[in-house]
């Protein structure tokens, strides 16, 4: 093994140094706070508060982005398997020009669309009116968790797709080409053949979608009232109502707690492959 | 290219430079309008009268958030040792006792020229603090309840008319909570006051820990009641929803509502009631942070704003803002139309009698606390 040379530790300085003061730093600080109480020892009365306030967000903000997570990988798998074994050139061709624009919409841009789309007169359910396809007394709102799981997996599908579409088209394709040839069903062929071939690229694409869905602030703020709401929504409320970072950070801590359970998930799931190989 | 570089340099730096001399930086609590009515009105006005000075408004964000926002930069910068880089500041009550308290605003009001035309008690007490001084004034508003007078014939005029309205109708009344700015706190608020208990201890002390307790009945109650109601998003969630017909009944703000009318963002028959036994309202306070470049200015900057002339023009007939000033001051300087539409719904003892402070600091952080814990979790 080579000995690192001072030069090249000295490259890496700045990124060190940046990675170490933006974040590790802050991330340390939040850590300590949220176990400290007022008085300076340890303790979880942090916690117990943000329990007793929150265990409803808690639980919301959880079922909100696992669902969204599961949709998304649903619906990836679906447009990137017709992008991938579809005999239609036309259905290819527009979907491959349409699925990527969601990736160039901000979440704040997207939710305030969302927010007339979605509304109980708004876009979506007056367009179904005039169409004759419902009647007015009929249409409801979605601008409760359903919107955000709406919001959430439009936004996100793309960008999962962009990964899985890519993944899927580097595959050998003699395997798919065998599948069909003994006379499997595309479906099948894309179940069984292709899915285990790209199935760590998916896995990447959901725990980034996960830890992107469960940190966005705009999209619960804008798209549903506040009760119950997600955590960034309540994290910003204590800190910008009572400046209590206390609560905030405790909250912040089960946040990292939920990141931290996906991320374990695909580390594990890594190095057991890397062992296999 | 090095010289033409060093000359771009040069330029933008004489251009900083240059901005900092003459700018007064206004930071504003409040929703979108607080804004537009300095950025839009005001400002021009200011940089009329006082040639090469530039008027910057920045927006902090809505309800006491967005006062927390300013408390904490002024603070730290006070603990930094350092000239705050806001020259004025507007804030709601509860930032403005403590920010009286903790030094980071100064003593201005007796030797402004306009500080002798306020009367109203909410200059000298901030929900219970006493700021003598250190505020003049913007404007008083108001919350009522708006409603939709085609689809509710008969509006509920107290607290418990409106409960068993709702029970009625479901999800035909919307509010926004407590975390999408005040509107929805001022219902809440009101709703502790109507069914908790003792309103005159909540708005006047002295703060007992003790008396949460007394709430859980109220509470337990508005946790039933929002089984019928729409938690709308925000302020202007509420206004949208009425607008769009999907709600018929909400908390507002008086000057949103009857700006968004003016606007034609809401139907120009939606009417207003203050209901019994009252609902909150609150003035936003001009104020000048303890350390600032910009002294002179920022005191000529809310003589200005303060002045019968710009009260009556800008706050009252533009804005649909109660005056901050005593309203005597402004006999003459309004016309008759303007002044009956700003009581058109609400006349002046409706509003004597209905138009209440919020509870003091202690009480309010209490209350909003007793609402996460009890009614939205």
């Amino acid at each position: 093994m080579a000995k690192p040379s001072f030069l090249g530790l000295l490259l890496i300085a700045p990124a060190l140094i940046m990675i170490g003061a933006l974040f590790l730093y802050p991330l340390g600080f939040s850590l300590a706070a949220a176990f400290t109480e007022p008085g300076g020892g340890l303790s979880l009365t942090h916690f117990q508060k943000a329990y007793e306030l929150y265990s409803t967000d808690i639980l919301f903000t959880l079922f909100i982005v696992v669902v969204s997570t599961l949709l998304t990988g649903l619906f990836s798998i679906v447009i990137a398997g017709i992008l991938t074994l579809s005999e239609t050139p036309w259905l290819i061709a527009t979907l491959r020009n349409l699925y990527r624009w969601p990736l160039f919409i901000p979440f704040i841009v997207a939710a305030q669309c969302m927010r007339t789309f979605l509304a109980k007169n708004g876009l979506m359910n007056n367009s179904f009116v005039a169409l004759g396809l419902m009647e007015p007394i009929q249409t409801t709102s979605f601008l409760d968790w359903r919107g955000i799981i709406i919001t959430f997996v439009w936004k996100q599908v793309p960008f999962v797709t962009l990964m899985l579409a890519g993944a899927m088209a580097s595959i050998d394709r003699a395997t798919i080409e065998a599948g069909r040839n003994l006379g499997a069903s595309r479906l099948r062929v894309l179940v069984e053949l292709v899915l285990p071939q790209v199935a760590q690229t998916l896995l990447v694409g959901l725990v980034l979608s996960f830890v992107t869905m469960l940190s966005v602030l705009s999209v619960p703020m804008m798209v549903a009232g506040s009760q119950p709401t997600m955590l960034t929504v309540d994290m910003a409320f204590r800190i910008n109502s009572y400046g209590d970072y206390a609560t905030a950070n405790a909250l912040g801590v089960i946040s990292y707690f939920m990141a931290g359970t996906v991320a374990w998930i695909y580390l594990r799931h890594n190095v057991k492959r890397e062992v296999q190989a | 290219m090095r010289n033409s570089l060093m000359a771009a340099g040069l330029a933008a730096f004489l251009m900083t430079n240059a901005a900092s001399a003459q700018t007064l930086n206004v930071a504003t609590a409040g929703d979108q309008n607080m804004v537009d009515y300095i950025k839009d009105y005001l400002g021009p006005m200011f940089e009329k009268s006082h040639p090469g000075v530039k008027v910057v408004a920045v927006g902090t964000g809505p309800g006491d958030g967005g006062s927390q926002k300013i408390f904490e930069k002024l603070d730290a910068q006070k603990k930094a040792g350092a000239n705050s880089d806001f020259d004025v500041v507007v804030i709601h009550q509860k930032a403005a006792g403590t920010m009286a308290q903790d030094g980071l605003i100064q003593k201005y009001r007796d030797a402004l020229p306009t500080g002798a035309l306020v009367t109203r008690d909410t200059a000298t007490n901030a929900l219970g603090t006493d700021v003598t001084g250190y505020v003049m004034p913007m404007f008083h508003s108001q919350t009522a309840i708006a409603y939709n007078p085609d689809l509710v014939k008969n509006p509920p005029g107290t607290y418990a008319e409106l409960r068993d309205w709702a029970k009625q109708n479901p999800k035909q009344f919307g509010y926004n909570g407590i975390k999408g700015g005040m509107s929805g706190v001022a219902f809440v608020t009101g709703w502790v006051s109507a069914f908790g208990g003792d309103a005159a201890k909540l708005e006047k002390g002295p703060y007992d820990a003790a008396t949460k307790a007394t709430w859980d009945k109220a509470m337990a109650d508005l946790k039933a009641f929002n089984q019928n109601v729409v938690i709308t998003p925000g302020n202007a969630g509420t206004l949208d929803m009425l607008n769009r017909g999907e709600i018929a009944m909400g908390p507002v703000w008086v000057d949103m509502f009857y700006t968004w009318k003016a606007d034609g963002k809401l139907p120009p028959n939606m009417r207003l009631k203050l209901v019994s036994p009252g609902m909150p309202g609150q003035p936003m306070y001009y104020a000048i942070p303890a350390k600032t470049a910009q002294n002179k200015l920022a005191a000529d900057f809310i003589a200005l704003a303060t002045s019968p002339d710009v009260q009556a023009e800008g706050i009252v007939k533009r804005f649909n803002w109660y005056p901050g000033i005593d309203a005597k001051n402004l006999q003459g300087k309004l016309d008759q139309a303007a002044w009956n539409q700003l009581f058109a719904d609400i006349p002046p003892d409706a509003l004597a009698a209905n138009g209440k402070p919020f509870p003091i600091g202690p009480y309010f952080n209490d209350i909003l606390e007793t609402y996460e814990k009890k009614v939205a979790n």
